[in-house]
């Protein structure tokens, strides 16, 4: 198990989990809230 | 025409053999000299240019105290902040419309909704691709509603302009998406940059940045809102840049 956790933090492992959160979450937004073309302002 | 240039012909002799990167013929102080040099005579440059290529040399040369190079540093910055022209922030817009009153930003509309609207002719109402024509109908029609209704300006060819120049009723096209972009940015390189320090203080630096050690990471990560707050502390204290000692150069 510790060696499954020590291979899930290797840097490359780890940018892949992290981005396509980030990707998951810009993708949301756009989802959610298309063409944004200025910050809004509520 | 071709004036001799000093201190180049000693660099020839004194120059390292090229081993394919940074084969230079000359030192990188030389060169700064020789720049400025070139500069005073022609007088091509401005002169705010010239005062600050010249302030390099002699902070290299005369090794000034960290504290007053730094706070020379501010006065330099705070004088190109506060020296641009202004003028142009103000900047009338004339051969701009509000995109609401624009007739070509309408006609765009128009001209959208109907393409899409002839595609849909060709499909039963039924149909998957109709929903999603359907869809795309409104989806346009809000987006064009929404441009012309956050006080955008239309070119003459009827297209939403993004101001960037600075002015506050404007700053939701570009100021604020700005600051918010460095914001985020300077958050992961302000992050990137304390895990590494923590990592340089481990035994084995190379493996934690290798493999992360992810319980010290995370802290790291969600502390790092506060980087502009930490970073001026740091740069106050003088943790923030590293000695001239300690910045490696080119052997000489």
């Amino acid at each position: 198990m510790s060696d499954f956790l020590k291979y899930l933090s290797t840097a490359p492992v780890l940018m892949t989990a992290w981005l396509s959160l980030t990707t998951g979450f810009i993708l949301f937004i756009n989802y959610v809230y298309p063409d944004p073309l200025i910050f809004p302002s509520f | 025409m071709h004036k001799k240039r000093e201190g180049v012909v000693v660099q020839l002799v004194r120059a390292l053999p090229c081993h394919g990167r940074s084969c230079g013929f000359e030192s990188r102080q030389l060169r700064v000299i020789r720049y400025v040099s070139y500069n005073s005579r022609t007088d091509n440059y401005s002169t705010s240019l010239n005062f600050l290529t010249t302030f390099n040399i002699y902070s290299m040369k005369l090794n000034f105290q960290p504290l007053f190079s730094k706070l020379f540093s501010i006065f330099l910055f705070s004088m190109v902040i506060f020296n641009t022209d202004l003028k142009s922030a103000h900047a009338d817009f004339n051969n701009l419309t509000p995109c609401k009153d624009s007739a070509a930003f309408q006609k765009r509309l128009t001209s959208s909704v109907k393409k899409l609207e002839n595609r849909l002719k060709l499909y039963t109402p039924e149909s998957k691709e109709a929903v999603f024509l359907k869809n795309e109908i409104t989806a346009t029609k809000t987006r064009f509603e929404r441009y012309g209704n956050s006080g955008l300006l239309c070119g003459k060819e009827g297209l939403p302009r993004i101001i960037a120049t600075g002015q506050w009723d404007h700053a939701n096209e570009f100021v604020i998406p700005g600051i918010l972009f460095i914001y985020i940015t300077g958050w992961i390189g302000w992050v990137g940059r304390k895990y590494l320090r923590y990592a340089s203080t481990t035994e084995n630096s190379f493996e934690n940045e290798i493999i992360i050690n992810v319980p010290i990471a995370l802290p790291i990560i969600n502390s790092g809102f506060l980087w502009p707050i930490e970073a001026w502390k740091e740069f106050t204290s003088g943790d923030l840049l590293a000695d001239t000692d300690n910045v490696t150069i080119s052997p000489r």
